[in-house]
């Protein structure tokens, strides 16, 4: 009887089955045949015979194989299972068996995907998730494309109609824009709500279904069509509490009853921000305006149509309606073109998130590098144990195995550490991000999230197990049991290490790099001078409707009142308004305007001009210099000798080696058939309208007593807080119309602190991942100089019992880490030189080469390296010769 | 050899093969011997049923195959019980005791 077997054989191929089920029926035929020999049958007769008598051999052959082949596949997968099972048991020992390399481990690899799961959350909700709209990708923007090459994408009435009539690409073509509607009437406080003028067809082209109710209908944006109106599920409830008898009432938006006729499901509308669609009508005179271009246009694919086909007909359209309606069209576009609308919402977004997750990525590069080289130190230390199993007949494959399971095993405790980092990021960056960033509000982590996680955790695991894995299982028996504890590969392992600590630094300085330059450009972005004092300074909007204020004296009557009544409040030391002119508004009224006694320009070729409307003392109000000439004074009223007033940049575009006081301008802007305009007084400084980054524009200034427009900002300057100003505002403007909605109400100072909020939020970001990475690079090169430090013990004992001075040891040990240290930055700075060109977009008045970052990272790094290599080399310096030599320093 | 034996039902082999294993290990050549000769020859199971019968048992675990030497000197394959098979014999005789006891019933009242 054979013994029961005490270990496994290898699994067995497939011609090796076949082979013992051949050698298995052979020998029961030899022992039947031998039989029948014995009963006196001639030997080749028994043979035949005893084939015979066993039936169908071929059939049974084939059975048995097919048995046998299955019967391997499974026990193949058993011990698969098995070992996975006896691998993951013996990685959960030695984890627990080292805590602290094992915390280390995972609190490093933790911060990493952590950091990078958060970044990814963000993406994804932003730029990566389709819109919630019915196959986003076919939605199309038509724009106009002036004889610049710079792109617009205010339609008139008329160039959208013609537009719409000639395009074949496109299924449907609808209309949005972009205003504001005051609501009021319902009992509780007057409220500015941010609204969509939309073609009735526009929830239909989006593919938007209501949370409840019903969109527009068909005919609905038609002249003398019931008033309607959709509400955004926002409003709905904070203003109404989730009311669900709100279909079916009416509101008074500007004065006019709306009856609400459907709720839009949150997240799931265009443009995000509104809080109410009405639908647009035309009025016939609009209908006529061709070149009052002032709302949006979204197409959709026809089916079949591609992106390519329907800029190519836009082209064609483009020109057409350019040289057909010159007067209108020439000045303001050339052709057209359509983009889709997913790029044009998201495109700005992409690069700054696509670059911050590139950061992210290199962060958690720099963890497993870390990680790699914790194991490589521990791979030293476990010769011993690998020896062993080696000689007990552990395969290579098999050890390799065993050492890969203990890094997915790390990698995926800190990928769960890490999901719990993510998710507080994420809400942190969520709640703390700036405004404008598309969607940013919507990001979660959710399972796309989680997913990645995973992926990125187990990808990890891999690329910081590998080599050491490859490296341990590569110890040479023989060698090792020579040399006693020491093993062979000691000098190959050092090398690994200092590679790594290479890689690592390479990888920080990059990043160092990156924050380094967006640091510097937000300093100048924040040392620019916006031409304005901010500080002290209340503002807030009012918008005057229609109906109530058909006029412009009506106008006159309120603005005078408002300006006398808030001046006269406590605090307020002077108090202004204007139309169009609030500094960093991005509010842009643009007018043609001619210089009397010059020639009239050809048609389309009119110069034009960025206005706005202030009251007297407006300029001195705010700080903005007047640099010739002067300012308006109370006398410039209404029935005066009109008058302008002009910026530097509109003086150095329009009047070059000229004096423009004393010119006369007329603007395309009439009132009872006069045109507006008047003779050039003063000449200020200028200040910024736009962004921070942009330059200041050509702008002309008028009284607004002159020119009285709806739109109304006011200011006022305090000596004290302007935010404790706030509270009384509201009461003084409703008692000149308590139907009246303030709005915007903040202090100057914090409009520009958010207007510089996306790039400081991501310098923030950017500084943050380079920290950490710095910091991860600086426990990598400790590690590395402490480790070698200690393996190096005896050597320096013998170096010191020779004489070397404890200063030499130090500056043997310190040069070596700082050469590791100097060649990583070396490396890094020409990576960065190359990676940062891509950032350049992001930067403001900074080079992407900008020596002085480059050189104070440089410097930042070596600084850090030192320090990270001085520390095990002090100890290396106190070595005491005696116990070094004896093996026990 | 006697021509007259009763043709064996399907699962029959199963359990003779389990019940022959149960003294200890046996190769195919063995296990064929030992049940014609304790039926007296009257079961005649055909080798090729009985080998396919061997490698089914052992692809459910029921019993397990090993290269062994022969009382002859010559590799051969030889198969043990397992514990799952030892199990198995149990029911499947029980099953048969009843299934004949059936059996039995209904043809001697008849």
């Amino acid at each position: 009887m054979p013994p029961r077997r005490s270990f496994r054989f290898p699994r067995r191929t497939a011609s090796q089955v076949a082979a013992e089920i051949e050698e298995e029926l052979a020998f029961h035929l030899d022992r039947v045949a031998e039989e029948l020999a014995a009963d006196g049958w001639p030997r080749e007769e028994a043979r035949v015979e005893a084939r015979r008598r066993f039936g169908d051999l071929e059939k049974t052959r084939a059975v048995c194989r097919a048995l046998d082949a299955s019967k391997e596949r499974e026990m193949k997968w058993m011990e698969r299972w098995h070992e996975l099972g006896q691998d993951l048991r013996f990685a959960g020992r030695q984890l627990w068996k080292s805590p602290g390399f094992t915390l280390v481990a995972v609190l490093t690899l933790a911060l990493g995907i952590g950091s990078t799961t958060a970044i990814f959350s963000i993406v994804y909700g932003v730029l990566l998730r389709p819109l919630p709209f019915q196959a986003p990708e076919r939605l199309v923007r038509p724009y106009f494309i002036d004889p610049g090459g710079e792109t617009h994408g205010a339609f008139s009435p008329p160039n959208f109609l013609d537009f719409k009539a000639a395009s074949r690409t496109l299924s449907d073509l609808t209309s949005v824009e972009n205003g504001t509607l005051n609501l009021s009437g319902d009992g509780s406080e007057p409220e500015r709500l941010q609204a969509a003028l939309v073609g009735a067809n526009f929830f239909k082209v989006l593919g938007i279904r209501p949370l409840k109710g019903r969109t527009f209908a068909p005919g609905e944006d038609r002249a003398g069509a019931p008033r309607v109106a959709v509400v955004s599920e926002k409003l709905w409830w904070q203003r109404f509490g989730g009311d669900p008898g709100l279909i079916g009432r009416s509101l008074t938006l500007d004065g006019q009853p709306y009856t609400v006729v459907g709720i839009l499901k949150k997240g799931v509308q265009l443009p995000s921000a509104a809080d109410v669609w009405v639908p647009k009508v035309f009025s016939p005179q609009e209908l006529k305006q061709r070149g009052a271009v002032y709302f949006a246009a979204i197409g959709r694919l026809a089916p079949g149509m591609t992106l390519r086909g329907a800029r190519a007909e836009a082209d064609v359209i483009g020109r057409r309606l350019s040289t057909q309606y010159p007067e209108a069209n020439a000045s303001y576009f050339k052709t057209m073109t359509v983009d889709s609308l997913e790029e044009r919402m998201l495109g700005d977004t992409r690069k700054p998130l696509l670059i911050l997750l590139g950061a992210v990525g290199f962060v958690l590069l720099i963890a497993c590098v870390n990680v790699a080289n914790l194991l490589l130190v521990r791979a030293a230390a476990r010769e011993g144990e690998i020896v062993i199993r080696t000689a007990l007949g552990a395969g290579r494959g098999r050890i390799v195995r065993q050492l890969l399971t203990e890094s997915l095993v790390l990698a995926l405790a800190g990928g769960a550490a890490g999901v719990a980092l993510a998710a507080w990021i994420n809400r942190t960056l969520v709640t703390l991000g700036p405004r404008g960033i598309p969607r940013l509000d919507q990001a979660r982590l959710d399972s796309a999230a989680l997913l990645f996680a995973l992926g990125i955790s187990l990808l990890s695991g891999i690329l910081f197990g590998l080599a050491p894995a490859l490296q341990t299982s590569r110890t040479d028996l023989g060698g090792v049991i020579r040399e006693g504890t020491r093993g062979s590969k000691g000098r190959t392992g050092t090398r690994a290490r200092g590679l790594l600590v290479v890689v690592e630094m390479a990888l920080a300085v990059m990043l160092l790099a990156a924050a380094g330059l967006l640091i510097r450009s937000f300093s100048q972005l924040q040392n620019v001078d916006p031409g304005f004092r901010a500080g002290h300074v209340l503002t807030f909007k009012v918008t005057l409707p229609q109906g109530k204020y058909p006029d412009d004296a009506r106008l006159r009557a309120f603005t005078t009142a408002l300006l006398e009544r808030t001046a006269a409040l406590p605090g307020v030391t002077a108090a202004g308004a204007t139309a169009f002119g609030l500094p960093l508004s991005e509010e842009d009224e643009t007018l043609s305007f001619t210089v009397a006694g010059r020639p009239p320009a050809p048609p389309g070729k009119e110069e034009s001009i960025r206005i706005a409307t202030v009251t007297p003392g407006y300029f001195r109000l705010l700080g903005i210099r007047v640099v010739r000439g002067r300012e308006f004074l109370p006398q410039d009223r209404n029935g005066s000798q009109p008058v302008v007033v002009i910026n530097e940049a509109a003086a150095r575009q329009f009047f070059p080696g000229e004096e423009p006081l004393g010119k006369r301008i007329e603007l395309g802007w009439k009132a009872n058939g006069v045109p507006h305009g008047g003779e050039i007084v003063g000449i200020v400084a200028g200040f910024k309208q736009e962004a921070l980054q942009r330059e200041i524009e050509p702008q002309l200034f008028m009284p607004y007593d002159q020119a009285p427009v709806e739109a109304l900002s006011v200011v006022l300057r305090t000596p004290g807080d302007p935010s404790s100003l706030a509270s009384a505002v509201r009461p003084v403007v409703r008692a000149l119309d308590p139907d009246l909605p303030v709005y915007e109400l903040q202090p100057l100072s914090e409009t520009v602190a958010s207007s510089i909020s996306q790039s400081r939020f991501y310098m923030l970001l950017l500084g943050g991942f380079a920290v950490i990475a710095l910091v991860l690079a600086a426990v990598g090169i400790y590690g590395v100089i402490a480790y070698a430090v200690r393996q190096r013990t005896q050597e320096i004992g013998i170096r010191m019992a020779l004489g070397a001075s404890r200063d030499r040891v130090l500056g043997m040990v310190v040069g070596q880490g700082m050469a590791l240290a100097l060649v990583g930055a070396a490396a890094g700075l020409l990576g960065a030189f190359v990676a940062t060109r891509g950032m350049r977009s992001l930067l403001f008045e900074v080079s992407a080469s900008d020596p002085a970052t480059y050189a104070g990272v440089a410097l930042v790094l070596v600084a850090v390296a030192a320090v990270a290599a001085y520390l095990p080399a002090r100890r290396a310096a106190r070595t005491e010769p005696n116990l070094a030599l004896r093996g026990e320093g | 050899m006697p021509k007259s034996s009763l043709d064996l039902l399907q699962g029959t082999v199963a359990v003779l093969i389990l019940k022959t294993l149960s003294w200890g290990p046996l190769h195919g050549y063995d296990i064929s011997r030992s049940i014609r000769q304790r039926s007296d020859g009257a079961l005649g199971l055909e080798d090729a049923a009985l080998y396919q019968a061997l490698h089914r048992l052992e692809r459910k675990g029921w019993i397990e195959a090993e290269w062994g030497v022969s009382e002859n000197n010559r590799r051969a394959r030889f198969y043990r019980l397992t514990d799952e098979g030892r199990g198995a014999l149990q029911t499947e005789l029980s099953t048969w005791r009843s299934y004949v006891a059936a059996v039995s019933k209904v043809l001697e009242t008849a």
